[in-house]
């Protein structure tokens, strides 16, 4: 695809006019000429001053720095990344906990869970900075605000279903090394029982209660273990349902009409004029609303009352 | 892909290089440009976190230093003074404009001219000057289209206008496709050729540096048509989806208003229809209406199973999947309700208009021969109080387009009924179509009886029988393509211009017809380049056109030239 870059002689242009017209102008323009020739590299990431009267220049001191609402996104942003860093470090201690060790593994379990956690922490309170971005009132920075709400919620919303995922697929290949590995113990008992059969009939009973009254321990620990995985996956899941229930209204269905450019521009347009004729409106019936009238009666009794008291100390 | 993809590089490069928060200012024509191939959740992930329309923009007074201002517009005089007066009083701290085609010197003069604070980074030419609807269809969204039915001499700023607008489109796809293509015009056709010679003077002479690509290959054809050659492929009824819900409903840049239906649902006021994002529309475009139904109706059953199955969650396994899947499943519903919901219109709307009869009648009229009986035929449904006033009007044009030399007392005796019954008729309009598009003045065989091979063709189809009565119909354009991929174009009904010459069969042909496509064609297209022939077709027009748009056209010119007549 073919473009062409104007740049070059744009800024020969500009430099060519900017040269012209330097002579002529007032003291302020000149300021501002110096100011603008000294800062011209390009990374500044303010600009200078405008070119309206000095009598602004209070406004300059807002020029260049971001409202206060882009710290908040950028936290929610920084968070984001946190939390990307920690599914990285979750998925390699799933991997390590599901491959055969020597050890109990609990270890393992207790920082998966612990990772789980945290990453659900920091999902949780990015979800509830992110309400605060949302603004009252429409304007152009309500606009930005909402749009870049929905960027947020959107990554927050995949970052969420990753998690679910991780985790799911975790918890099912776990079962299956479960019950693998509770096959394996069925079959050493069977052979264990089948060898200690041979030996004596006697020892055989007892051979026999003793390893069942192990297995049955042993299947308890597993059940009582499975249980509590099952919790906490329980746990996990409402709270990421719930996460995804309040980010699912800020985030926007792909390829339907909400996603559309021009159906927002379109959208904008209207909100603000209904907005200002709400605006509008309030302001007139707050005008003639009863509350003004009761309140000016009021005062007006209040003096009237003050003014007879006095008479009535002059007069007696 | 092709007219998609690039459009939507071109928006790529453009927020690419740029860091940070940015807002995203277009004029009312780019909006539609990048409005069917950008979705408002990709421009989210390029940080671009407001869009706006260059001539509202000027009227907020708030500054936004933190943001860096994106602009794509136009290159039009008006477009200038609005960024002018905006690099006055800078409101963003960094301004990148970009033009959708060739920037006058003039202009870029008045621009660096109006860069006191130097606020602007860069100034680009990306050429996205067109609307790519869909792989290998694309529109101009030229307003005044109905400038190209009228001569020279009523309006010639009007018609200089249109051309202008006409060559930057085209020049832009050429651009945007990196190929010189070799011009060939309808030799019928003053404002083709008109065009055509423009085009080639652009392309060859005065920015031929621009347009020098290597020319390895064999050249692209650029073929330019003119509407009155084919006036009966817009006035016909459609049967096929994406045809039919813009001649009963209206499509406007891949975007379907329904909030003039009585009981549409809240969320579904105006609603989407892509290829691109639609998987179901993308199967179902261009079948007919009765597959349509049966399709839909699988849809809705396969969607009503999962849905039973949703609300059937027992263990926690099943709570966790349908967590995991509510975000599909959501989907799901809403495209499914979509579509439910046009093809219920659609329904209520043939049986209100009893489309079925007429069309059929529009279809003998288009296709088949015997004049008393098409006579006969369109005098009952005159006659019919429930026909609507445009089918009317519909019905007499195509007979009149037939038949105009042929019998003209019936044909006064119709257009004198059609005075009388429809109220609102403006006289003379079928008479107007005649002078602009009858058969004297039309390039191409359009009923395939002027040539004997031509007429022994149809004869063989029509014994051979059809499938469906509605869908007989096929646009002329695909005899055009067809001459084009035998090498059977003549040069006299299409000659060259300039001293370019083709001698072997190109490879991309780029049709564009002047006054506007229609969905019909665009299908007609689609199916060809699936044939995988070795030529690849691309199908575009100043505007996309139903029968509304068509008459409406229509009527705009007779009145200007009626009222031009008058002032002479």
């Amino acid at each position: 695809m073919a473009t062409r870059n104007r740049t070059i002689l744009f800024r020969r242009y500009r430099d060519a006019l900017k040269s012209v017209r330097a002579p002529v102008g007032s003291s302020g323009r000149a300021l501002i000429e110096l100011s603008t020739a000294s800062l011209l590299n390009p990374n500044r990431s303010y600009t200078p001053l405008s070119t309206e009267d000095p009598g602004t220049s209070r406004g300059t001191v807002a020029v260049g720095l971001p409202p206060a609402w882009v710290d908040v996104s950028e936290e929610i942003a920084t968070n984001i990344q946190r939390v990307r860093g920690k599914m990285a470090e979750l998925s390699k201690a799933h991997a390590k906990a599901l491959m055969p060790s020597f050890g109990d593994g609990k270890e393992d379990q207790r920082q998966i869970e612990a990772l789980t956690h945290e990453i659900t922490d920091l999902l949780k309170k990015s979800e509830k900075r992110l309400q605060r971005l949302s603004a009252g009132g429409p304007s152009e920075d309500s606009n930005i605000r909402k749009n870049v709400q929905r960027s947020l919620a959107t990554e927050l919303q995949t970052l969420s279903m990753e998690l679910r995922k991780k985790q799911s697929t975790y918890l099912k290949r776990l079962r299956q090394q479960k019950e693998g590995s509770d096959g394996v113990d069925l079959e050493m008992n069977i052979n264990g029982s089948k060898s200690t059969r041979d030996d004596d009939d006697d020892m055989d009973d007892i051979g026999f209660s003793e390893h069942q009254m192990a297995r049955l321990k042993k299947s308890e620990a597993f059940t009582a273990e499975r249980e509590r995985e099952i919790q906490q996956v329980v746990e996990s899941v409402s709270e990421l349902a719930q996460i995804m229930k309040d980010l699912s209204v800020l985030v926007i269905d792909q390829g339907t009409i909400v996603d559309r450019i021009d159906y927002n521009i379109t959208n904008v347009a209207a909100s603000v004029e209904d907005g200002l004729k709400q605006l509008q409106k309030a302001e007139r019936s707050q005008k003639q609303g009863g509350m003004v009238m009761c309140a000016t009666i009021l005062i007006i009794m209040c003096f009237v009352m003050l003014v007879l008291l006095v008479l009535k100390e002059i007069i007696f | 892909m092709v007219l998609i993809t690039v459009v939507r590089d071109y928006i790529n490069r453009m927020l690419h290089d740029i860091s940070g928060m940015k807002v995203l200012i277009l004029d009312s024509q780019t909006v539609s440009v990048v409005s069917v191939v950008y979705s408002q959740s990709e421009l989210l992930q390029k940080e671009v976190f407001l869009v706006e329309l260059v001539d509202s923009i000027s009227m907020s007074k708030e500054p936004m230093m933190h943001l860096k201002a994106v602009y794509f517009l136009r290159p039009t005089s008006e477009n200038v003074v609005l960024v002018r007066r905006q690099l006055n009083h800078p409101r963003f701290g960094e301004y990148h404009l970009f033009f959708s085609n060739m920037l006058k010197d003039t202009q870029l003069h008045n621009l660096a001219d109006a860069d006191e604070h130097e606020v602007v980074q860069q100034v680009q030419e990306f050429y996205a000057d067109f609307v790519a609807l869909d792989s290998h269809h694309f529109s101009l969204n030229i307003p005044s289209n109905h400038m190209y039915t009228l001569p020279a001499v009523v309006d010639p700023s009007g018609l200089q206008h249109f051309c202008d607008q006409a060559i930057d489109g085209i020049a832009a796809i050429f651009l945007a496709l990196k190929r010189r293509p070799v011009i060939r015009y309808s030799q019928t056709s003053d404002i083709a050729k008109r065009i055509a010679q423009e085009a080639l003077k652009l392309m060859y002479q005065q920015e031929s540096g621009l347009f020098d690509f290597r020319r390895s290959e064999v050249s692209p054809l650029l073929l330019i048509l003119d509407r009155r050659d084919d006036p009966v492929t817009p006035l016909l009824n459609q049967w096929t989806y994406q045809a039919m819900v813009h001649e009963l409903i209206g499509i406007q840049d891949n975007k379907v208003d329904l909030r003039n239906i009585g009981k549409s649902s809240k969320d579904h006021k105006e609603v989407v229809l892509s290829s691109e994002q639609d998987p179901f529309f993308k199967a179902n475009m261009y079948e007919n209406f009765g597959d349509i139904g049966m399709n839909i109706k699988k849809l809705v059953d396969d969607f009503q199973q999962i849905a039973k199955s949703n609300q059937n969650i027992q263990t926690i396994e099943d709570m966790a999947k349908f967590v995991d899947n509510y975000p599909e499943y959501k989907k799901m519903h809403g495209n499914v309700s979509k579509h439910v919901t046009l093809v219920t219109e659609m329904s209520r709307i043939v049986e209100e208009r009893k489309l079925m009869l007429v069309s059929q009648t529009e279809q003998d009229l288009a296709c088949n021969g015997g004049q008393g009986a098409a006579f006969e035929a369109v005098t009952n449904l005159l006659n019919n109080e429930h026909v609507s006033d445009i089918d009317r009007l519909r019905l007499v044009m195509l007979y009149a387009l037939r038949y105009e030399k042929e019998s003209p007392v019936q044909l006064m005796q119709l257009f004198n009924k059609l005075a009388s019954h429809s109220p609102k008729y403006k006289p003379g309009l079928v008479q107007f179509l005649l002078k602009q598009a009858g058969v004297d003045r039309r390039t191409g065989d359009l009923y395939g009886n002027r040539d004997l091979l031509n007429y022994a063709l149809n004869m063989a189809r029509g014994l051979k029988g059809v499938e469906n009565v509605y869908t007989q119909h096929q646009p002329l354009l695909s005899q055009t393509m067809e001459s084009i991929t035998k090498g059977r174009m003549r040069d006299v009904d299409y000659p060259y211009i300039g001293n370019h010459f083709q001698q072997a069969r190109p490879q991309d042909v780029i049709i564009f017809i002047v006054g506007g496509t229609t969905y019909e064609e665009a299908r007609v297209v689609s199916l060809q380049n699936a044939t995988n022939s070795g030529i690849r077709f691309i199908l575009g027009g100043s505007a996309i056109l139903n029968s509304k748009r068509f008459l409406r056209d229509l009527e705009e010119a007779q009145r200007i030239i009626r009222t031009s007549t008058n002032v002479i």
